[in-house]
């Protein structure tokens, strides 16, 4: 991981300031972007995990990335190439190292066809013969742990865990460098989450795949993401590598999340929840920020008049880039509150 | 006449039919309206278009020694007022209105289908200028604007029932939108756009097919509006100019000599009817739509587990006891279930999907779904068993004594009334207090649960509310009737965890302050050991694991436990996270499949023979149990269930 | 919600222009003229040019409709071709003939439907299996038909309604509505069968909503569960429905009244249609129209007024 970090490998993906407005309408412009400049990069081989609540905007930027919403401002690069502003059909010769896993494996299966075709429509698109595609469509499938006669069946005759097998099949059968995974375990439970968390992490280290890895769940995002991009309201909150930021946070929302997703263990579970409610996070009911000021601002236990009033940038604070004026001190609110053991 | 609604889109189902099974007929023509209907349709199409092959007398032949006469030999269903045959008229006259109201379907949906599939790709922009325009043509008198066609053109039936085509087009429109949106919004729509297809390859391919039970409602259902509107329009004399027939024409015949012969209206008025029943049946059939009512549900007998012993451990506010859940006639859902939960304690019911936890919490307030009932055991609530009560006295129970809050907050209130209407009727109803009293306790119960502007809060209507907002409500409102005991159906999944956290703090100091019992159905462990003091584990309908929430998540006992907590991918801070994930092979069995014996041996990598017969559950865990032979066995050899090396998923060794 | 307001109104204007729009072109794009239709078959070509000039009718057609709109607004229809008479007088005299059995069929309807359709989402069983088919035979038969049928049965048969004629309620209120019961109970048997549909889809609809199982975990009593709550979120859809009844029996009653010989707008417009007499035809549509058009705003109202989520948008 390390070594990745430090390789000047140019990146796969890279997204420089971006910004998505849902709606044209003069009322719609008055309310904050779904996402307001928001850049990171995925180099080869790299998992980036974005994380955040509902409405940080997370899917819009995997929506983004991917055509099926085009951006306001910034740009989407591909390999190098300037893809922002293609059309999704231009797209299909510019974005072939490009594909996408979705949330729930019920929708993203079209009922009325077969596996196989589901398999070999992006292979026909780019021309590959049928014969070739259906072979093609049978490795794929058993790469993903599927039995390869999976094509001739329909989507109703796999359950839950199968069908994302399934979709991430989809995604790999024209070999991409990069594949958006938006939540695509969520909709799981436990146990086919851990197969399919596990199928993904395999994947990961044999094909030298580029994953955006779009979850809700910094434990989930933990376990497969070299590094992770913190959203909040649509804006980077912090980013670095996965262990300093969800071990260390440097921004006062990363740690309200780390300290309240739960453990299974019950002892831990006490403490950590202590510690939490000693924090003095406000609720998240609370009204919005004013435009300029940190979004975080209403519900941080660490926000002065600086934070209501003036936007903080992201600055690098040891490993990690982080969005907070106050940076130094969530160290100190942690230690304090005895969340680091 | 009344111009019928296109009005049944939202009630059908636009998932296309399962195509493996092709050999059979469609399933409209399983159900006896639709196979009758069709079977009317083909006949009168065929009668009609063949008429002038078959028909005893020329349309104009006239026998005027027989006029108005009844059916006969020599005229099977009677003669018209010039004595010409009623079954030769009336077949011949059939071809017209059938081929104009197909030409009125075809020019609607040649219109409408096109515009609605382009507003919902394009967005809302062309979406609200085609809209708009559609609004306008929909607030059209439709007959009389077909009148003032008639009156400019003439009565020339294909032109004016394609005219009518075109203004009804709009309500195809509006109506194909709706389900060319609900399409769009698939995924597997993004991700054929995202495969670089073609937008007509899409539109072809992934959206078309699952509107067509949809169109096909709709057309049969715009073909009987066109054979009655063109039925209309002849009676009114604006049809085919005498001497040739139609069944509008015909009827208005009757209608002038209803006097003196009032036979002369069944054949012409039967056949029109019975073709628009026909094509309404069959819309009925395609939408799948049954006239089948609510099934009543009864209660039935329930076989008690042993005498109730009133004394012994009494502490229990709660005393689940062999509780099966079956659906009616159908398999058994949940089985033998037993727990125990003490005043000012939680207890949580975990496990996947499937498992039985839900059926579970809602047998307490006896609220299982319609055709689900308990068909076993007890459920002692201070020494009564809840599973006999009536409705009228479960009633009493509800709310009073026992509360629910449930998985989705912001469905879970009434979205047509007001926060305070919502909380003041039951607390008016619980507490006997007067309006404004009520309304002043609401406020409290507001700030009770967190809400710092209850004021506020109560003005709201739900869909003004968060998600946290509105679980925070729905507990005060499930407290209005200052419950003992909350069961709380997965009441976090839906939220964020920052909520969530919130939410448990709040249940947490509830129990506490007003020594409240909770039952909490959740499928995460994390939440479990957040909030539970007791846990239940359960599986395929029964509980494998008991015991402390303490003793069950740090020393798991049942290997389908062990296997879930290894599962998780969560750690605290501090700890390594996992290389990989343990794993279970395959799925919960289904109710009405489960093995005898173990249910979870065919998953579980320490079964043995001794599993495949059934056992008891074993004490464990203190005042808990296992439900597993080999527990003991497992303990002493100190098992674990490994988690999968890496590269087990994809077959083959991978670079760590 | 002033917006809202604002954006009905605007489109209640629009489809009345649209509808004054499409009439005009209509008449005017074909080859017939007002000349032709006063003067008759005899009239020479010269004759008839001369009395489309003297009617305006060889000006632009811009000009036309300009001059159309200023009368209109001022409530002016012109007069008829063929007796001279003012159309909006003729028309003024009609509309409360139509409107009455449009607004009472629709009330009879509503109440019928509304019974028919919860008691079978309510009951369930043998009586919503009868309900449910019976409505679905009962929307499907001509209202043309059923009044032939209920004239020969309740009027001929028993004697008990007057088979045909119109006394203004001015004259005899009872009289009144013995002369639109029939033409009513035509009407209502397929209005009450679309709103029974309607009512039974919404009621089940409502009481599988996941707020009556809340309301159900509270011990509320059973009536206020259905007929608060669950009536309530069932009234939106059987209220846009009936609205659509109106405008649909509304514009239907042109057929109604030619069987039961009653003076209401569909005998003008049916009159108006057979002699060409193309300011009335106008005439007609355009008052259709806005009626039709009232009604949507006032449905809008209502609907509004039902719905909290309509309102607070």
């Amino acid at each position: 991981m390390s070594a990745l970090a430090a390789s000047p490998a140019p990146p796969a993906l890279e997204i420089r300031d971006l910004v998505v407005r849902y709606g044209a309408s003069r009322a719609a412009k008055r309310n904050p972007p779904a996402v307001d400049g928001v850049s990171f990069d995925i180099r080869p081989g790299e998992t980036v995990g974005l994380v955040g609540e509902s409405g940080s905007g997370k899917s819009t930027i995997g929506k983004a990335v991917l055509g099926l919403q085009p951006p306001s401002a910034g740009t989407v690069r591909l390999n190098g190439q300037d893809i922002t502003q293609s059309s999704l059909k231009q797209r299909r010769r510019l974005a072939v190292d490009l594909r996408v896993v979705f949330q729930d494996p019920y929708s993203s299966l079209n009922p009325t066809r077969t596996i196989g075709q589901t398999l070999v429509e992006p292979l026909r698109v780019l021309g590959v013969p049928s014969r070739e595609g259906e072979r093609r469509a049978r490795e794929t499938l058993e790469s993903v742990g599927l039995p390869a006669d999976t094509v001739e069946r329909y989507p109703s005759q796999f359950s839950g865990g199968q069908r994302q097998r399934i979709a991430i099949a989809r995604a790999l059968v024209c070999d991409p460098k990069v594949v958006v995974l938006d939540e695509p375990v969520s909709a799981l439970d436990l146990s086919t989450q851990a197969t399919v968390l596990n199928l993904l992490a395999d994947l990961r280290d044999q094909r030298d795949l580029g994953f955006l890895f779009i979850a809700h769940d910094l434990g989930v995002v933990r376990f497969l993401a070299q590094r992770v991009v913190v959203l909040y309201r649509g804006q980077v909150m912090e980013s670095g590598s996965v262990e300093p930021v969800t071990q260390a946070p440097r921004h006062p929302y990363t740690v309200a999340l780390t300290s309240a997703a739960p453990v299974p263990r019950p002892a831990e579970q006490t403490a950590r929840r202590q510690a939490r409610e000693a924090l003095g996070f406000r609720t998240a009911g609370a009204a919005a920020g004013s435009s300029t000021g940190c979004p975080f601002a209403p519900r941080c236990p660490l926000a002065t008049e600086e934070c209501r009033t003036e936007r903080p940038l992201l600055r690098r604070v040891e490993q990690s880039l982080t969005a907070c004026h106050h940076a130094e001190q969530v160290a100190a609110l942690t230690g304090a509150a005895g969340v680091r053991p | 006449m009344s111009v019928l609604p296109l009005d049944v889109a939202d009630e059908v189902a636009t998932e296309p039919a399962q195509p493996s099974r092709r050999r059979r007929p469609p399933g409209f023509l399983q159900r006896p309206g639709g196979l009758l209907g069709a079977v009317w349709l083909v006949l009168v199409v065929i009668a009609s278009f063949t008429a002038p092959l078959w028909r005893p007398y020329g349309v104009a032949t006239q026998d005027l020694a027989h006029r108005l006469a009844l059916p006969s030999a020599a005229h099977l269903l009677g003669t018209d007022p010039l004595g010409r045959d009623l079954l030769s008229r009336l077949a011949t006259a059939g071809a017209e209105p059938l081929l104009a109201s197909a030409v009125t379907v075809l020019v609607a949906f040649g219109i409408g289908l096109p515009l609605a599939l382009i507003a919902a790709e394009r967005g809302p922009r062309v979406e609200r200028v085609l809209s708009r325009t559609t609004e306008v043509f929909l607030a059209l008198p439709l007959i009389i604007i077909l009148l003032a066609v008639i009156g400019v053109i003439g009565s020339r039936t294909y032109v004016v029932m394609a005219v009518l085509g075109v203004l009804i087009s709009a309500a195809v429109y509006r109506i194909m939108l709706g389900v060319a949106q609900s399409v769009r919004q698939r995924l597997y729509v993004d991700a054929a756009r995202v495969n670089g297809l073609g937008s007509l390859r899409v539109n072809l391919v992934h959206v078309l097919p699952s509107m067509a039970t949809v169109a096909a409602v709709q057309a049969a259902q715009l073909f009987g509006i066109g054979l009655l509107i063109n039925a209309g329009l002849s009676f009114l004399g604006f049809g085919p100019a005498e001497p040739q027939p139609s069944w509008g024409l015909m009827i208005q015949d009757a209608s002038a000599h209803v006097y003196d012969d009032p036979w002369l209206m069944v054949p012409s008025g039967l056949v029109l009817s019975l073709t628009v029943v026909a094509a309404n049946e069959l819309v009925d059939a395609i939408a799948g739509r049954t006239t089948k009512g609510r099934v009543r549900t009864r209660t039935r007998p329930v076989a008690r587990v042993a005498a109730v012993d009133r004394g012994g451990r009494a502490s229990a506010a709660l005393e689940v006891r062999g509780l099966t859940v079956a659906v009616d006639g159908g398999p058994t859902l949940v089985s033998g279930v037993s727990f125990r939960v003490q005043p000012g304690r939680v207890l949580g019911l975990v496990g996947e999907s499937g498992c039985g936890k839900t059926m579970t919490a809602r047998s307490l307030l006896g609220l299982l779904p319609e055709g689900v009932s308990v068909a076993g055991g007890a459920i002692l609530w201070q020494g009564r068993d809840l599973a006999g009560l009536s409705e009228r006295e479960l009633n009493a129970v509800r709310g009073r004594e026992i509360a629910m809050i449930s998985q989705e907050p912001m469905v879970a209130l009434d979205p047509m009334f007001s926060i305070a209407y919502q909380l003041v009727r039951p607390l008016r109803r619980f507490r006997s207090i007067g309006r404004g009293e009520a309304r002043r306790v609401a406020a409290e119960l507001l700030s009770q649960v967190g809400i710092v502007d209850p004021e506020r809060v109560l003005r709201s209507y739900p869909h003004q509310l968060s998600g946290g907002m509105a679980q925070r409500v729905a507990i005060a409102l499930a407290l209005t009737g200052r419950p003992k005991l909350l069961v709380a159906d997965e009441p976090t999944t839906a939220l964020d965890v920052t909520v969530q956290a919130e939410i448990l703090s709040l249940l947490r100091g509830l129990v506490q302050e007003i020594d409240l019992a909770v039952v909490i159905v959740s499928h995460d462990l994390g939440v479990v050991a957040d909030i539970c003091d007791d846990v239940a584990v359960m599986y395929a309908g029964e509980v494998v694991e008991s015991g402390t929430a303490a003793a069950v998540l740090d020393d798991a006992a049942h290997p389908y436990t062990m296997a879930l907590l290894r599962a998780n991918p969560h750690v605290a801070e501090g700890h390594a996270v996992p290389v990989r994930l343990a794993s279970i092979a395959g799925t919960v069995p289904a109710p009405g499949s489960w093995p005898a014996g173990c249910r979870f041996a065919g998953r579980c990598r320490f079964a043995s023979d001794a599993c495949r017969v059934p056992f008891v559950p074993l004490p464990a865990h203190g005042g808990g149990s296992v439900l597993c032979i080999r527990a003991e066995d497992l303990a002493r050899e100190n098992a674990t269930w490994e988690r999968e090396r890496a590269g087990a998923e994809v077959g083959a060794e991978v670079r760590a | 919600m002033l917006s809202y307001v604002g954006r009905r109104l605007a489109l209640a204007v629009g489809t009345v222009l649209a509808a004054v729009v499409i009439s005009f072109l209509l008449v005017h794009a074909t080859p017939g003229s007002p000349g032709a239709v006063v003067l008759g078959p005899s009239g020479t070509a010269a004759q008839i040019a001369a009395k489309n000039h003297e009617l305006g009718w060889d000006r632009p057609l811009v000009v036309q409709f300009a001059d159309y709109l200023g009368h209109l607004i001022r409530g002016d229809l012109g007069t008829s071709l063929i007796d001279g008479r003012s159309i909006a007088g003729d028309l003024g005299a009609r509309l409360p003939v139509t409107a009455s059995i449009a607004v009472l069929a629709t009330l009879l309807s509503g109440v019928l439907g509304v019974v028919l359709g919860v008691t079978a989402a309510v009951r369930g069983g043998v009586l919503a299996r009868v309900i449910g088919t019976g409505s679905g035979i009962a929307l499907s038969l001509p209202a043309f038909w059923v009044g032939i049928l209920f004239v020969y049965v309740l009027a001929l048969q028993l004697g008990l309604l007057p088979a045909t004629g119109y006394v203004p309620f001015t004259e005899n209120p009872v009289g009144w509505l013995g002369s639109l019961l029939l033409p009513v109970l035509a009407l209502t048997v397929g209005g009450a069968a679309i709103i029974a549909r309607t009512a039974a889809a919404g009621m089940r609809d409502a009481l599988a909503q996941e707020h009556i199982r809340t309301l159900r975990a509270l011990g509320t009593p059973t009536w206020r569960i259905r007929y608060i709550h669950a009536l309530r979120f069932a009234s939106v859809p059987v209220v846009s429905v009936l609205g659509i009844q109106f405008i649909g029996l509304f514009g239907g009653s042109v057929i109604i009244e030619n069987l039961f010989a009653l003076p209401g707008l569909g005998q003008a417009s049916q009159a108006a249609v057979s002699a060409h007499d193309f300011p009335a035809l106008i005439g007609v549509v355009v008052v259709a129209t806005v009626v039709v058009v009232v009604t949507n705003l006032l449905l809008d109202l209502v609907v509004a007024a039902l719905d909290p989520k309509v309102r607070t948008a």
